[in-house]
């Protein structure tokens, strides 16, 4: 007889679509954030290399 | 080779077209296991945790830590620092799809053993290499100099690697619990043909995702050692 176990098929594919979710959205925040700092440090860079011209 | 001080690019992508493509195919092949597959007889639907299962474990095993260890080897070669950065992706990903072997197999475990856990060779020698490859991460955040930082987890990398070969191989050196290899086995694969195309459709789709997640993982590599430049440019 075939056993009646679905519940655990259900649960490992929402489980593995939570790891894979998490890691991209772990990703796309790590990379808003370096963005963010680059963008920063650039801006500082530009207004210091203007102040220095002047 | 790269060093600290050449200048790096990092493009941005508007929208990540191989990570939408690859989404969508994890959703198909979802689709395709749960609603569109026989159950298997014996088995009941929790054989379907194989498609998912087997197949991280493959793109983990022979495709990310595999990726890892030759890319740390050419760092050693030739101190490139792209390679150091690809390493470091890889294993991260593969840290991922390992994290998703080692939760969905208990699952399939409890219904067919009886038991979530057995500590059996094969399962117990990749839980050992997922701490591996998390003592790979941490080495990397705890060491600062780039330099240091990169030939310290090439060397760790490398090493974890080689466990690989011994995971392949555990089922058949040791009595285990674990199903022996339905398909990467030298006969012809034991699973119907409708199955087949499930469990192959499944591995392009999860291939797509790896890489999807490798090009990402890489360029948060690019851009935080070109924060670091500009850090010290700075300072």
């Amino acid at each position: 007889m075939t056993p009646d176990n679905g519940g655990f098929a259900t649960a490992a594919y929402l489980l593995a679509a939570l790891v894979y979710g998490a890691y991209v959205v772990s990703l796309k925040l790590r990379e808003r954030r370096l963005r963010e700092r680059l963008s920063r440090l650039e801006s500082h860079a530009t207004a210091s290399n203007r102040a220095a011209g002047a | 080779m790269t060093s600290a001080s050449e200048p790096l690019a990092v493009a941005r992508p508007r929208r990540d077209i191989l990570l939408g493509v690859a989404i969508l195919a994890v959703a198909l092949v979802y689709v395709r296991a749960l609603a569109f597959t026989p159950i298997e007889a014996r088995q009941g639907a929790a054989q379907k945790i194989l498609y998912i299962h087997a197949t991280a474990a493959f793109i983990a095993l022979y495709v990310a830590f595999a990726l890892m260890a030759i890319s740390s080897i050419l760092y050693l070669w030739l101190k490139d620092e792209k390679l150091d950065r690809v390493a470091e992706s890889a294993a991260e990903v593969g840290l991922a799809f390992t994290t998703v072997v080692l939760l969905t197999g208990p699952l399939w475990g409890k219904t067919i053993w009886g038991a979530w856990w057995t500590w059996d060779a094969r399962l117990t020698s990749t839980l050992f290499l997922w701490f591996l490859i998390v003592a790979y991460s941490l080495l990397r955040g705890a060491v600062e100099d780039r330099g240091r930082r990169a030939r310290y987890a090439a060397v760790l990398g490398i090493l974890a690697a080689m466990l690989v070969p011994f995971i392949h191989l555990s089922v058949y050196l040791f009595r285990t619990l674990h199903p022996m290899p339905i398909l990467l086995k030298p006969s012809a694969p034991s699973m119907p043909a409708e199955m087949q195309v499930t469990f192959f459709s499944a591995f392009v789709a999860f291939v797509l995702l790896f890489a999807a997640l490798l090009r990402a993982r890489y360029r948060i590599a690019t851009l935080r050692d070109l924060v670091a430049s500009r850090e010290q440019e700075r300072a």
